[in-house]
Order: structure tokens, then sequence, then C-alpha cells
């Protein structure tokens, strides 16, 4: 076929509208968003992909469908896994071979019996044909798109005033403070996909529990004097921003604590200020990003990455922070730049050398990648301990 | 009034019947008129003259109104096998002549085919219509008159050696085979078969290519810029585009190879001294040698270009077409609206466009 750059994307269009109403369905089947995101980048690596190829291809052979669908098929793995959509494989592969086959049957069979000049025409399916074309694919994007808007949260508004808790958040919910809304005693939360802001939590044995509860974020949330952490957060990844967490007169928790998420996703923290406590940020066996918080005041370290964590210490600011400012530590694998760490302070205690004033302590089979990093008022600036690597970057 | 008529009983208005009847038109709505009852008569006689096996034609090579199902799925079902569908997809698939012909024939049986047997001399405009030779008055009408005959090269019009290809033959022991067309190419292969000595005679060396024009011409891809020329370039593109040709490949070159090894196959410039002389040169071309279109053409005034008729885009005459009446040519003498207008694909273009204009009632 010599396609028209019309006729190529009508006929792409009626292609792909069967698998794209099949991907929504199965959205709303499963109750996720996999399956539209999925459809959503065959449609436009096609659509990219077809203009490439109208200059080059002035007449397509039937069987050049076999790699150019390769092709294609490589790119939109690339844009699904760029994008991070986490699509089951085999679900990906099969909606793309159905998509494939279902491409080739109309192209080769079911268009050019039903519209009768559709060879002629480069692939054209005239007037009503191109809107009706236009029609199937929008009609699947319109549909998942307002079911995605009707499944969005209840937004749930926290009046100002002081709220007795433990509140225990267990549906899928936005809960927005107004201004001067406190929890006292803490908030749990129990359901994925919850959204918590512009609320400030009082004492709690945690401030914030989120435990195994995936796709949550924390937005402007402030935590005061938890009676341990300030933000408790196992076996998921979560996204924590301009948080204040005080732990000033809390001995033996940690401001974040984020714990066994390694294969769940990255965690992100930032712009989050932590006061006090033992540890302001840390990991353990997780895979997260930290950048642009300020900590301060710590008494065991400023920010840790430890236990086989993975992920970058970037932008962040710490402050007086007792024994050590930034530990990357237990065989984990970290990326620390531009980092300012000033006023450690050594800690006597025990006779620890790692905790001499460290602005920075890579130790125990850790691997760090070390950029710009500010460590000059520090009575120590760098330490490598137990078996540990450190590669320079600048 | 009758609102379609089809002037011409051959393969291409045997296309434009089944497609006016695809487009739910009643049989009863449209006239065809021809000589012969057999759609198939004129090629059936073409191609048993030149010993053709194949279709040159891939999937497109049927009579149907739409390019799918064509020949290849109904092997398929026949044989049970996709292969026909696999090389169909490959362009590799080229139906036989006798399963062409067969379908033909189930087809003119099953469509109720019946024209109307005369020969339409000339043709009048009317208001809203066009008058056909006595045979009444038609809103509709579609030429389809086919070749206007065999071309022979004029120093051999009185040679005894000389037969056109389409005319039956045998061979002689030498045979100079004139052209570098497919019926050309076909006459080396099967007197060489034969077990004659040929000489190849040609003015120019032939293009080797699948189909009679290349691919893009076959659709709006490269239509649109051939229907922007002026007729003058569109008729130099002509020249260019219908320069013979034939298919490339090892089942044609292998034969000539192994015949010029053995000294049996030769190329010269001029017909020589050989016992017979196979004029593979054609059809004598233009508007001028059809009685019916070149009246129409003296009595009305309508442009010309290189002696073909000009026509618009849809195949319609534009002088004599407007909102109440269609004039429309298929085959042969629309290739200035398709270039390929002589097969069967070009048959179905010219009947889309007809089919377009008929359902504006």
């Amino acid at each position: 076929m010599s396609y028209t750059l019309r006729g190529r994307l009508e006929s792409r269009f009626a292609a792909l509208a069967l698998p794209l109403a099949a991907a929504c369905l199965v959205a709303a089947a499963l109750g996720e968003w996999w399956p539209v995101g999925l459809a959503a980048a065959m449609l436009a690596v096609a659509v990219g992909i077809d203009l490439v190829y109208h200059p080059l291809l002035r007449y397509q052979p039937g069987w050049a469908a076999l790699p150019l669908g390769l092709l294609e098929l490589g790119v939109v793995m690339a844009v699904v896994l760029g994008y991070g959509t986490q699509a089951p494989l085999v679900v990906a592969l099969g909606l793309f071979a159905a998509a494939w086959v279902c491409a080739q049957l109309l192209g080769h069979a079911l268009l050019p019996f039903w519209r009768l000049s559709y060879a002629e025409d480069g692939g054209e399916l005239g007037r009503r044909g191109g809107a009706l074309a236009a029609a199937a694919v929008a009609a699947p994007l319109a549909a998942a798109g307002g079911l995605w808007y009707a499944h969005l949260p209840p937004v749930v508004h926290l009046a100002a005033g002081v709220h007795q808790g433990p509140l225990v958040i267990d549906r899928r919910e936005k809960l927005v403070g107004d201004a001067g809304a406190v929890v006292r005693g803490g908030i749990v939360v129990a359901h994925k996909n919850v959204e918590i802001s512009h609320v400030t939590v009082v004492g709690g044995v945690n401030g914030i529990t989120v435990d195994g509860m995936r796709g949550v974020v924390l937005d402007h949330v402030t935590v005061i004097r938890p009676q341990l952490d300030g933000i408790h957060v196992r076996g998921q990844a979560i996204t924590i921003k301009h948080c204040n967490v005080d732990m000033r007169g809390v001995p033996y928790g940690q401001g974040i604590d984020i714990s066994y998420n390694m294969d769940t996703g990255e965690t992100m923290v930032s712009h989050c200020t932590v006061v006090g406590g033992q540890e302001g940020i840390v990991t353990h066996s997780s895979s997260a990003m930290l950048e642009h918080n300020r900590v301060e005041r710590t008494t065991m370290r400023g920010i840790s990455m430890t236990e086989m964590s993975m992920g970058g210490v970037m932008h962040n600011t710490v402050r007086d922070a007792k024994g050590i400012g930034i530990l990357c530590g237990d065989h984990s694998m970290c990326m620390i730049d531009r980092n300012d760490v000033a006023g450690t302070r050594v800690d006597t205690v025990g006779g620890d050398r790692e905790r001499a004033g460290y602005g920075l302590v890579v130790e125990f089979g850790a691997d760090a990648d070390l950029g710009r990093n500010d460590l000059i008022d520090n009575p120590a600036t760098l330490g490598v301990f137990v078996g540990s690597l450190v590669h320079w970057q600048h | 009034m009758e609102r379609v008529a089809v002037v011409g009983g051959g393969l291409a208005g045997f296309v434009a019947y089944l497609t006016l009847l695809r487009g739910g038109l009643d049989p009863e709505e449209i006239v065809v008129f021809g000589t012969d009852p057999d759609p198939a008569a004129a090629w059936r006689r073409r191609a048993a003259a030149i010993r053709q096996t194949h279709m040159r034609s891939e999937s497109d090579g049927h009579c149907l109104p739409s390019s799918f199902p064509g020949l290849a799925v109904r092997e398929a079902r026949r044989r049970r096998s996709i292969v026909p569908l696999a090389r169909s997809v490959c362009d590799r698939y080229h139906a036989t002549v006798p399963d062409f012909l067969e379908h033909v024939e189930e087809l003119r049986v099953s469509s109720g085919w019946s024209p109307r047997p005369a020969r339409i001399e000339r043709i009048a405009p009317v208001d809203g219509g066009f008058e056909l030779d006595g045979f009444g008055t038609f809103r509709r009408v579609l030429l389809a008159t086919g070749h206007s005959g065999i071309a022979t090269p004029e120093e051999l019009r009185d040679d005894p050696r000389a037969v056109h290809s389409y005319e039956p033959h045998d061979y002689a022991d030498s045979v100079c085979v004139v052209g570098a067309g497919l019926a050309a190419a076909t006459e080396w292969l099967n007197a060489l078969a034969g077990g004659s000595t040929v000489i190849s005679v040609r003015r120019r060396e032939p293009v080797r290519r699948p189909l009679n024009v290349p691919r893009p011409y076959l659709t709006r891809r490269g239509l649109a810029s051939f229907h922007r020329s002026p007729p003058e370039r569109r008729a130099a593109a002509l020249r260019e585009l219908l320069a013979p040709s034939y298919p490339p490949g090892k089942s044609w070159d292998e034969p000539l190879a192994h015949a010029a090894d053995a000294g049996r196959f030769r190329v010269e410039a001029a017909v020589n001294g050989a016992d017979q002389v196979v004029c593979a040169t054609g059809f004598v071309r233009g508007y001028g040698n059809d009685p019916l279109l070149r009246r129409l053409v003296e009595e009305h005034g309508l442009e010309t270009a290189d002696g073909r008729l000009v026509l618009a885009a849809d195949s319609t005459v534009p002088s004599l077409t407007d909102e109440t009446r269609t004039l429309a040519v298929a085959g042969v003498a629309a290739q200035m609206a398709y270039p390929a207008a002589d097969t069967l694909a070009g048959a179905r273009y010219a009947a889309h466009s007809f089919l377009r204009r008929c359902r504006t009632r």
C-alpha cells in the first residue's frame, strides 16, 4: 500500500480503536491505570512513528508490518519504561500483539472490503470513515478520562481546630487541612493512594504512620513531638514533600524513617525540614531520593541511607548534627552531591571513631558516588570505613 | 430515463457493472452495451495467444469491486492453506489465468450480467444526460470501449513472416520477437521452451518492475502530483510510465541466461532473416483509433493531449459532466486519469469514481 499521510493516520486510528477500548475496559475492571497508560503510549508512538514512516516509505509492502511492528514494540517499551508505567510485561505484550493483529486484519481485509476505494485512496477512510476512526480513538480516551475523573478520591477538609486522634484513614481520600487544623495523637494511613496535605500532627506514637500502603503522598504536613518517629513508612514507596518535622525533645525517634521498600518503586523526600531526633531522615533497605531537605540538631546522624539502600542524597542542608552529618552505610549505594553539611559535633560517648564529627561517612561495604559537597565547616570532612568505596564524580 | 449505461462489455465494463451492483444500484437501473456475453472474451484470446499462465497483477488481479477478498482468499479456501494469503501479503501472489477466468465466469453467472448486444457508435449529450445511438437517454454513462486494435510496425505489415503476439500462432525454428514488454518477454520464454532460437528486437531496454506502473501510481499518493500536472506534462509522464516493462525475477532471467549461453537467445537492433517475426508491440494508442471516442472528441471539441483524451481525476470528461449528468471513461482510454487504467486495478478505480457519481441521485 502506498499510504497517504492522512490514510496512514486514519487507518492507524481505526486499528487502535478496539485495543484502546479493550484497555479502558481492563482498566475499569482492575481499577488500575496502567492499561490506559499503555494504550496511550501505543497511540502516541504510533502517530509519531507514522510521521517518520511517511516520507521514508512511498510503498509499504504487507510483509513490512512484521519488522516495523517489532521496531514499534521496542519504541513503545522504551516509552513505557521511561515513564515508569507499571504494566505487567505479559499483559502489555499481549495487548500490543492484539493491536498488531487487529491492524493487519483491518488493513488487509476489513477496511478494503468495507471501503471499496480503500487501496486507491492510500488508506484514507473518507469523510465519514475518518471522523469515525478519530471518534473511535477519542471515545475510549474520553471514557478513560471520565472514569479517571469519576474515580478521583473524595476531598475531605479537616476544619481548623484540634481533632483528637489517632486518626485512621481507611479509604482512598485526599485529606486537606484548613488553616489551623491539628490532629492530636497521630495519623495512621490504612489505605492506598491517600494524600494528606496542610495538616499538623501533634504527638502520637508516630506522627504519621504508613505501613504497606502504596501511592501515598504527604504534602505540606507538619509533625510535632511524636513519641517515636515523625513520619514512619514501611514496605512501600512514598512521596513526601514540603514537610516540617519537629523532633525536639524526642530522644529515640527519627524524623522521617523509610524502611523496607526496595522493590516497590522510588521514594521521594523533598523540601522537608527536620529538627531534632536521633536521625533526621533515614532509609533502610529502600530506594529513595532525598533532596532539598534541611536537617538540624540530630543526636545520631543528620541523613542516613543504610542497610542496602539505594538512591540519591542531593542538595540537602545539614546543620549541627551530632557525630555524623550524612551517612551512606552498610552496603548501600549512594549518589551524594551538592549537599551542605556544617557544624557537625564530635560524639565522644563510646569512643566510636566514626562519630568524630564527620560531615560525610561511608562505611561498612557501602559504595558512594560523591559530587561537590560542601563539608568544610566540620571537625572532620569525609570518613570511609570498613571496605567501602568512594567514586569522585567531579 | 434509465439511469446508468456502461458502453463496453469487456473486463472494464464488467468490473464497473459489479461495482455498481455492490454500490446498491438495481440491475434494472444499469444497461451494459457489449458485443459478447463473455466479458473476458477478448482478454481470454490474447492470454491464450501469448500462452500466459499467470496474472501479472498481484492481489488486485480480479474483477471484484473491492481489493479484498481477491483470488488469494479464494485459493486459500479451496486449498485450505494460508500460503496464498502469505504470498499475497508479500506481493508474491499471482493467480493462474485459468483461476482468473473461472472466477470471471462465476461472477458473470452470479451477477446476472447480460449485456445488450449492440455497438454504440455515437453519444449525443442532451439535457440531463446522453442519448446513446437510439438506445435511449442515460444520466450516467461510462465508456469502457477497450483497446482499439493491435499495433503492428508499419514495415512489417506486409511481411508474410509476421504475426502479432495477440493472434494465435506457433513458433518457427528461429523467431524474432519485436517489443520489450510483458507480451514480448512471455514470447521469448515460450519460443525458447518450444525449441526455437529467439532474437529480441527492441528500441529500448525493458524496465523491470512488478506491475505496469510504479506502485505509488496505483494510489492517491502518487496520483496527486500526476493529477495536478497540466495535460501535456501528464502525457509526457505517461510516455515514461508506460514504457515496456516486465517483472523482475529468476523465472524470467534464468531461462534467458541459459538460452543466451547456448546461443539460442540474442538481442539485435533490427529484424533479420528469422523464419518468423512475432510482433509483441501491443495495441494502437490514442482516442483517434476508437470511432466512438474520435467522434465524441470531434463533435464536442474535447481537450486532448498527445493523442489522449484529457480527463478529470475521477475519470470523467470535464466538459460533458456536471451535476445533472456524467460521462466517464474506463479502460485504456482513461490513462490521463489513472496511468494503469488498462489493468483490473484501473478498471476498479474508474468504476469506484463512477459509482460515487451514480450515488448522487
